[in-house]
């Protein structure tokens, strides 16, 4: 359904699960809302005033009361806990990668450091590319997100996700990208003049292009 | 402003000596002439907020392109009319300040605090005139700093009105340096005037009661505006220190929010935000207070459920204070402490709910009036609905993840602020406006301002939610950036054109308070029929507000259309003849 | 609505027009009972605010405190422990002699009154005095509000304190004169209260943020 609700195309594994809990709330939230609209604007039709009427003396009904606040409350920490896990499995754990980047925001790209042949960060093999963020397909992605002088946030809509990179913290995030093609990365936290316009393009790649790509990127060094 | 002055009837109490010019009306101490002070000087600034929104929207829709009209605009604010994107930035950070501290503020708090505390508690005035004419007068000062930003070089204060640190901290980053010292010293300043407020209305509310009027006679107004300024009282201070130590990381060489002097950009944050919260409930419950009060008026019926409604405030206000993280479910912030801000943040759709349904309760079997005080009453619960709703997807963490920073937030700002708040501004307005200022608005334009705003006020809004679910970012100055939102640059030209007719619909409302000023029916006591004090005397009233002793009360504020009397009301100070017997 | 303003008819139920002053005997005004004076609810909510303030400046110290590996940072001066324990003694002795000129106005015992009030007076100012030259002291060593964490939240947190102190002592000094003039006694005691009450929230504040920021 989302999809025709101007939702970008989803391609992550999480991507279905957060989908999925706006479309929850989305029924819940319409269904009160019809119900809230229904009721008001019978109200307002039946009990306009006319000559002669008086309204009726209700100072109030303590079991009405009861009922809207626990069942309200009953929906609400409800929803709280069935969010739980998908938060924790997306943001506070999550699988073993299987590849690693850092990736560093500053006024106004992203850098992108690839580990190089030995396949560790922080050596002298690494690769640094400003705005291209290359993964395989269907591996799970893991990366340090640093900033290198004020808040920008880690947006990929068709990810799903977004992390806010803060200087002087680093944040690991993780995610599974389920389809081949390119897709943009802004910056959603305002961080300058430049904040709009601030983009970098995520490719994920068959593994066979992923391997070229790299193989490509560190003999150009 | 004051012709009733002449029905005075002099007494041992309304002491009334004649005041120059000045003292009316300028320095005056009267609460009313303050409440009327702090309204003209938020419409003054809602003018100036609306235009900023205005240019906003042409850019949106026409990025990049030159704005009709504005080519006077000096460089670099403006390069013959087109918009560059710091000023953009500029725009919408002084939109948002502008109108949270110099409108929605003023006019809630500031306006009908002052105006009404008194008048419907029963006093003569606030228990400190001088310190609630300081209030004013420092809050003017804010404002003109504030404004006097525009003016430095740099341009104003750009990083958003929630100005994250270190983007605020380093005027390099944003190119912007006195702009935004004096965005900071402007809202410390302004905090000293709400603090000043908030003293009065506590103590005022506490210890000038009319006799018989106890805590839980008082009108549920009173008790939004007395919840209101505790409020106020306790989170002005944490926005006060932010403040204060952004303002030390810019001028005195600190590093507190820098983290390449040891600094925690995420401790900005923290404290904004516990302000920051408490602040948008601090804008919603003076206007939870008036709908209770206009609903009940004009459905003729008790509120219903009215100490249910007192607690449900009560508990907002309570809960205001842990839900803080759910604006930094993203931010870096420890993943756990999001899973705990969330439950906090459902909790506190429950008092809402009560709200909610308890106005509904009202029009249940009422005999509803439909004056263009009780359109704007009614489009609140209508539009704090959607909004309210709007938060609980925001409230789901995962789902945050993804609406976080888009226009899903930006619909959600302003359904709650506009099509509550500032609902609820039209709604008093209307409504008080008589007692205010001795004449009746006009009605029927007061009607067409209401739908012509509630029309324009959905078309412009409410797409906002297709937007941010389309993954469009806030705070982007030109969306034509991004392939992704290509497809939906159809509805942002929809939006604006939309916004500039909900801007053009203002100036009706405007003419309408010029009309109400100059030719408005004369209003009498009591054009509404209504119970509670405020309505007990001359509009305007008085020095002193009663010409005789203040009234005495004998029941509570809401008793519309009681079985013991014929009346469809029955004023809080009116004895009935066989309770005057039993006093006897 | 507004239409019918005019056609309202009066209420046809008997009773008495509110506010004709047949309501009141005498035409005084009556209230309901206050809590306890103006002045002392306005210094207990400005107390209210004040705790918010200093919770926001103590929050954001303990955050640096204890996640700082080193602290006091190696390279910078410690602070002066011994001088702040007496200071710390003067302070708390306002206290008590402002204690004793709440007792001597409730007893209208007007020469007490005055000495208490300026001997309180006093020893705020020697407060302020030797934080002062403390402070002198420590710039000259190099401890500079710029000095990172440390130099930053030590100086806005005990001179956001000062402040505080300066400004009792200012409403101290009012107050004091017009006790001169022998404006207070046990029926008009409330600004002296008043006072009191602001100035034991200052000496209360004080051992906190001494054992936070100097002894910690
Ligand atoms: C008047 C102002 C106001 C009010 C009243 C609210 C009310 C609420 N707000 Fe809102 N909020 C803002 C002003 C306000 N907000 C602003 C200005 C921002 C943006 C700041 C910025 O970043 O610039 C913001 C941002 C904001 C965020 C951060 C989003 C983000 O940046 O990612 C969140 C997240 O949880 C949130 C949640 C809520 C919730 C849960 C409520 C609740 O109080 C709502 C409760 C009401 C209801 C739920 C409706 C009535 C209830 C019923 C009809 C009962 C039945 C309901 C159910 C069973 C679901 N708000
Ligand atoms: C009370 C609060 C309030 C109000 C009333 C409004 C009103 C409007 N807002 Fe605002 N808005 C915010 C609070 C508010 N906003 C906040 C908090 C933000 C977040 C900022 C941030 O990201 O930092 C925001 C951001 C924001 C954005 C997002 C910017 C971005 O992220 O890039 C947009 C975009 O469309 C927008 C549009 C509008 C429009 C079209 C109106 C219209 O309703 C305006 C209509 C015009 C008027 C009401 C004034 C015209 C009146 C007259 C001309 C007559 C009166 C004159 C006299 C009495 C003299 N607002
Ligand atoms: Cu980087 Cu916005
Ligand atoms: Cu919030």
């Amino acid at each position: 359904m989302l999809e025709h609700l101007w939702f970008p195309h989803d391609i992550s594994t999480f991507g279905p699960r957060v989908d999925w809990l706006f479309e929850l709330i989305f029924w819940i939230v319409v269904i009160v809302w019809i119900a809230v609209m229904i009721a008001m604007v019978t109200f307002l039709i039946r009990y306009r005033t006319r000559p002669g009427r008086k309204a009726e003396y209700i100072e109030g009904n303590t079991r009405l009361e009861v009922i809207w606040t626990t069942a309200t409350a009953v929906i609400l920490v409800v929803l709280a806990f069935m969010s739980r896990s998908t938060w924790a499995d997306i943001k506070e754990h999550g699988p073993a990668g299987q590849v690693f980047y850092a990736v560093a925001s500053k006024q106004f790209n992203w850098e992108i450091t690839y580990p190089g042949p030995d396949g560790k960060l922080g050596t002298k093999d690494d690769v640094t590319v400003e705005n291209e963020f290359h993964v395989p397909v269907n591996t799970v992605v893991r990366f340090d997100l640093t900033s290198k002088d004020v808040i920008h946030s880690f947006f990929v809509p068709a990810l799903r996700l977004k992390q806010d990179s803060v200087p002087g913290r680093v944040i690991k995030v993780w995610f599974e990208a389920r389809e081949v093609g390119t897709w943009e990365i802004p910056c959603a936290e305002l961080c300058g003049f430049g904040h709009s316009g601030m983009k970098g393009s995520l490719v994920v790649d068959t593994p066979e292009a992923y391997a070229k790509w790299i193989k490509d990127k560190y003999s150009g060094q | 402003m004051s012709s009733a002055a002449a029905a005075v009837v002099p007494s041992a109490h309304a002491e009334h000596h004649e005041l120059g010019f000045i003292r009316t009306y300028v320095f005056s101490t009267d609460h009313k002439m303050i409440a009327r002070q702090f309204l003209f000087m938020a419409l003054f600034m809602m003018a100036i907020g609306g235009l900023m929104a205005m240019l906003m929207r042409w850019e949106l829709a026409w990025p990049e392109s030159q704005v009709p009209l504005m080519h006077w605009v000096p460089e670099p604010m403006m390069y013959d009319g087109a918009i560059p994107p710091n000023s953009y930035n500029a725009f919408f950070t002084m939109h948002a300040t502008i109108m949270i501290f110099f409108v929605i503020m003023p006019i809630l708090v500031g306006c009908f605090g002052n105006f009404l505390i008194p008048l419907m508690i029963g006093a003569r005035d606030m228990a400190f005139p001088t310190l609630n004419m300081l209030s004013f007068w420092v809050g003017a000062v804010a404002g003109v700093l504030l404004l006097a930003s525009f003016a430095v070089t740099g341009g104003p204060a750009a990083a958003g009105w929630t100005s994250y640190a270190p983007l605020s901290a380093v005027p390099n980053y944003t190119g912007v340096d006195w702009g935004q010292n004096l965005w900071c010293m402007s809202l410390i300043v302004l905090g000293v005037s709400s603090l000043m407020g908030a003293i009065n209305y506590i103590t005022t509310i506490i210890n000038m009661r009319t006799k018989g009027m106890t805590f839980f006679r008082m009108p549920l107004v009173i008790w939004s505006l007395f919840i209101t300024a505790i409020l106020l009282l306790l989170a002005l201070p944490v926005l006060t220190t932010a403040l204060a130590l952004l303002l030390f990381d810019r001028m005195a060489g600190t590093h507190f929010f820098i983290p390449t002097g040891g600094g925690e950009p995420l401790l900005w944050q923290h404290l904004f935000w516990f302000f920051g919260h408490p602040e948008v409930y601090i804008m919603i419950l003076p206007a939870m207070g008036i709908t209770s009060d206009v609903i009940s008026t004009f459905s003729r019926k008790p509120i219903f459920g009215y100490r249910a409604m007192a607690y449900a405030m009560i508990a907002i206000a309570f809960l205001s204070w842990i839900v803080w993280g759910h604006h930094m479910f993203q931010s870096g912030m420890d993943p756990a402490l999001g899973s705990a801000f969330m439950i906090t943040t459902m909790v506190i759709g429950v008092p809402s709910a009560i709200k909610t349904f308890n106005w509904l309760g009202t029009l249940y079997k009422g005999n509803i009036h439909y004056t263009a005080a009780m359109l704007n009453a009614l489009a609140f619960v209508a539009m704090f609905v959607i909004g309210g709703l709007s938060g609980i997807w925001m409230a789901c963490t995962p789902v945050d993840m993804y609406i976080h920073d888009t226009y899903f937030i930006v619909a959600h700002i302003h359904y709650v602020l506009f099509g509550g708040s500032l609902f609820g501004v039209f709604a008093a307005v209307t409504y008080w406006f008589p007692k205010m200022f001795g004449r009746l608005m006009n009605e029927r334009l007061g009607k067409v301002h209401f739908f012509i705003t509630f029309i324009a006020f959905n078309c412009t809004f409410f797409p906002m939610h297709i937007l941010g679910m389309g993954g469009h970012m806030r705070r982007i100055y030109n969306p034509l950036q991004y392939d992704f939102l290509k497809p939906l640059q159809g509805i942002n030209i929809f939006i604006s054109i939309s916004a500039f007719v909900l801007g053009a619909a203002q100036f009706l409302f405007l003419a309408n308070i010029i009309y109400g000023l100059k030719w408005g029916e004369k209003a009498g006591e009591n054009p509404w029929r209504a119970n509670t004090l405020d309505w007990t005397t001359p509009s305007p009233p008085p020095h002193g507000n009663w010409p005789g002793p203040v009234p005495v009360v004998y029941r509570g504020p809401y008793e519309y259309s009681s079985p013991e009397v014929e009346e469809d009301y029955l004023p809080q100070s009116q004895l009935l003849e066989h309770e005057s017997a039993a006093a006897d | 609505m507004p239409g019918t303003a005019a056609k309202v008819r009066p209420l046809i139920i008997p009773g008495r027009k509110p506010g004709s002053g047949s309501v009141t005997s005498g035409g005084g005004d009556q209230r309901e009972r206050a809590f306890m004076s103006n002045g002392m609810i306005a210094v207990l909510a400005v107390i209210a605010s004040e705790m918010m303030l200093f919770s926001g400046l103590i929050g954001s110290f303990l955050i640096f405190r204890l996640s700082a590996p080193f602290w006091p940072p190696p390279a910078l001066p410690r602070l002066p422990i011994a001088i702040t324990w007496v200071n710390t003694l003067v302070l708390l002795t306002s206290a008590v002699t402002m204690f004793l000129a709440v007792r001597a106005v409730h007893r209208s015992r007007q020469r007490l009154l005055r000495n208490y009030l300026a001997i309180t007076a006093v020893l705020g100012t020697t407060f302020l005095l030797v934080q002062g030259s403390e402070w002198v002291r420590l710039v000259a060593h190099g401890l500079k509000i710029s000095s990172g964490a440390y130099g930053g939240t030590f100086y806005t947190l005990i001179g956001c304190h000062g402040l505080h102190v300066t400004a009792g002592v200012a409403w101290l000094v009012g107050v004091a004169v017009a006790a001169w003039g022998g404006r207070y006694n046990a029926r008009n005691a409330s600004t002296v209260e008043v006072v009191a009450v602001y100035w034991f929230f200052v000496c209360a504040i004080w051992p906190l943020l001494f054992v936070l920021v100097y002894l910690m």
